[in-house]
């Protein structure tokens, strides 16, 4: 098996069961978390619900992150919120605005949107990785995350680590054989898909589905400021 | 006449030993060859020892005047005779003079005035006098499905007749993307199960030129250097030579600053593309493709498709024709997965998820029961 054919498995047949396996294991979480029924809602609603989770969503992404020092996380444990940050912030970027990917995207969905410029995304992408790295050595030092890192942690770890390295790597040519990263890009991103639903990774869609709750919970009894 | 040197051919042909070290020159160009190899592993003959200093256009000038010409055989199979085209057409007449001159063509059936079974009888001639000693050039793929039924020549199969000719080759140059492997004979769903020669000759040393058609340099180049040094040029994992084979047009292209700059032509015609900007969104194949379009170009010299405005097709490359839709981006997935195959996907994870959460409640109920019944 040479390289050329190892690129046209992962983004043929490899990535095509990835994506189904991811979908159908999302879908299975989401169900399978909304079917353990719902308490029957004999309050009357305070205030609405829709407004909460509006402002749930709008403090969330909008505010907390740019006066992070009023929260007890960041005060607690600010690498863990900086880094944190800034790699979820490349992560989604490249993901959603980088040139690439923008056209599987356009490929998967059948329209797409604009991209960013090739050097924003590209420092974006370096923040990530090298936040992962800050996040990955404050796991070995700090006492409390010592106790809280298994081995789940660390393997979901480097499952998104090695699509961000790899990825970084092809487009700056880290070696000649462009082909050679791309599937190895290809590869790792394949594995991603397949576990994400099995892991903690899963939070991407379980964050805006219990914001929803919460925020809905707040509204009712009007208590969003 | 195989016979007659090389250099008493070109004498006959009225052309100078001034006009054919220039040639030369452009041969070493051709093959890459900045420098004249070491003599132990060029294969020269040792009476060359005292031109070892001398230019590498002298160097192959006094290798080529006393080496005998080269027959080569060339057959087309499942083709569209693009690539003899290409070369007979080619824009850089010293270099395809040069190589003409150094090999007589046995049998090539585009180029061939006699037809029919008088070119037949030529064939089996050549191949039965320099049985051993020949070239031969393959264009085209060769279908096998159904014992090879969807090409036959003079009612016998192109599986026959590869096998038979390469049988006598010295080695064999597959020229094209057809050839090498299998082209756009070989497209999914591939109904006459095309075949790239080196997948059916195995006893054989074969070449790959892919392109669409083959650059007509990196094929006279290959031709050259086995006339040269008596054999084939260094191959990378596909068999191509490395000397035209071994950066990708992404490496050299002439657009790449405006892809490191993130610039990029959104459609054909708008700003970006009359600015001349990457066209990696317009689908371009360029990073994954190994080729010296970029540098040797085409039309003796003066563009290639990028230059011209149109991206890279990947035609050099195995599955040209199913590596992805020619104007879809290079990373966009090869098989995304259809609705239906998404709904499903979506259906079985519905299907657990409510397997699952009715499982919870059972075991829910039976926890509470067991509860009650102990308190
Ligand atoms: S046009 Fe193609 S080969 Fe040239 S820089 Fe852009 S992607 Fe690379």
């Amino acid at each position: 098996m040479n390289w050329e054919s190892t690129l046209e498995f992962a983004r043929g047949p490899f990535f095509q069961v990835a994506l189904l396996v991811f979908i159908a294991g999302m879908t299975y979480r989401l169900v399978a978390v909304l079917a353990l029924g719902w308490k029957a809602d004999k309050v009357k609603s305070k205030g609405s619900k829709v407004n909460g989770i509006a402002m749930s969503f709008a403090k969330g992404i909008l505010i907390w992150p740019f006066i992070p020092w009023v929260k007890n996380t960041f005060t607690r444990n600010p690498i863990t919120y900086l880094a944190g940050g800034l790699f979820h912030l490349g992560l989604f970027v490249v993901i959603f605005l980088g040139a690439a990917h923008v056209l599987v995207w356009k490929s998967l969905l059948g329209f797409a949107w604009f991209s960013l410029p090739q050097p924003i995304v590209d420092w974006l992408a370096a923040g990530a990785i090298v936040a992962m790295i800050a996040l990955f050595i404050n796991r070995l030092v700090n006492p409390v995350l010592k106790l809280l890192t298994g081995p789940a942690e660390w393997l979901n770890w480097l499952v998104v680590f090695l699509p961000m390295v790899s990825g970084y790597a092809m487009t700056h040519h880290v070696i000649p054989e462009y082909d050679t990263l791309f599937a190895i890009h290809m590869l790792t991103v394949d594995v991603l898909l397949i576990w994400i639903p099995l892991s903690r990774i899963s939070h991407f869609m379980f964050y805006f589905f219990s914001k929803a709750i919460h925020g809905s919970d707040f509204g009712k009894r009007a208590v969003t400021p | 006449m195989p016979e007659e040197t090389i250099g008493q051919h070109l004498k006959k042909q009225g052309i100078s030993r001034r006009d054919f070290v220039k040639m030369c020159g452009v041969l070493v160009g051709a093959m890459g060859m900045k420098f004249a190899p070491p003599l132990e592993e060029s294969g020269l003959p040792a009476q060359l020892n005292n031109v070892r200093d001398s230019a590498s256009a002298n160097l192959i000038a006094n290798a080529l005047e006393t080496k005998q010409r080269v027959p080569v055989i060339w057959l087309e199979f499942s083709d569209c005779a693009g690539c003899s085209e290409a070369i007979t057409r080619s824009q850089s007449p010293t270099l395809v003079d040069l190589v003409l001159n150094t090999i007589t063509i046995e049998y090539h059936e585009t180029l061939s005035a006699a037809a029919g079974f008088q070119a037949e009888k030529a064939k089996e001639d050549a191949m039965k006098k320099y049985a051993g000693k020949y070239i031969l050039v393959v264009e085209g793929s060769i279908p096998v499905a159904n014992d090879g039924v969807y090409c036959t020549i003079g009612g016998r199969t192109a599986l026959d007749l590869l096998k038979e000719t390469a049988k006598g080759a010295a080695a064999i140059i597959s020229t094209g993307n057809c050839a090498s492997f299998g082209g756009l004979p070989r497209a999914n769903p591939n109904p006459t199960d095309a075949k790239g020669v080196w997948e059916l000759i195995t006893d054989k040393p074969v070449v790959n030129i892919p392109g669409c058609p083959a650059i007509p340099e990196a094929t006279t180049g290959t031709i050259a250097h086995f006339v040269v040094f008596g054999g084939l040029p260094e191959l990378d994992n596909l068999h191509r030579p490395k000397t035209f084979y071994a950066q990708t047009i992404h490496d050299r292209c002439l657009r790449r600053p405006f892809y490191e700059a993130g610039k990029f032509a959104e459609s054909f015609d708008d700003e970006g593309a009359k600015k001349g900007y990457c066209l990696y969104k317009l689908g371009c194949k360029g990073p994954t493709t190994y080729s010296s379009c970029a540098t040797i170009k085409w039309d003796q010299g003066l563009s290639f498709p990028i230059q011209s405005g149109h991206p890279c097709l990947g035609c050099t490359e195995p599955n040209f024709w199913d590596g992805g839709g020619f104007y879809q981006g290079q990373s966009a997935p090869l098989a995304p997965p259809t609705v239906t195959m998404a709904g499903a996907a979506v259906a079985a994870g519905a299907v657990l998820g409510v397997g699952a959460a009715l499982a919870n409640q059972v075991q829910k109920k039976g926890a509470h029961a067991e509860e009650k019944k102990e308190g």
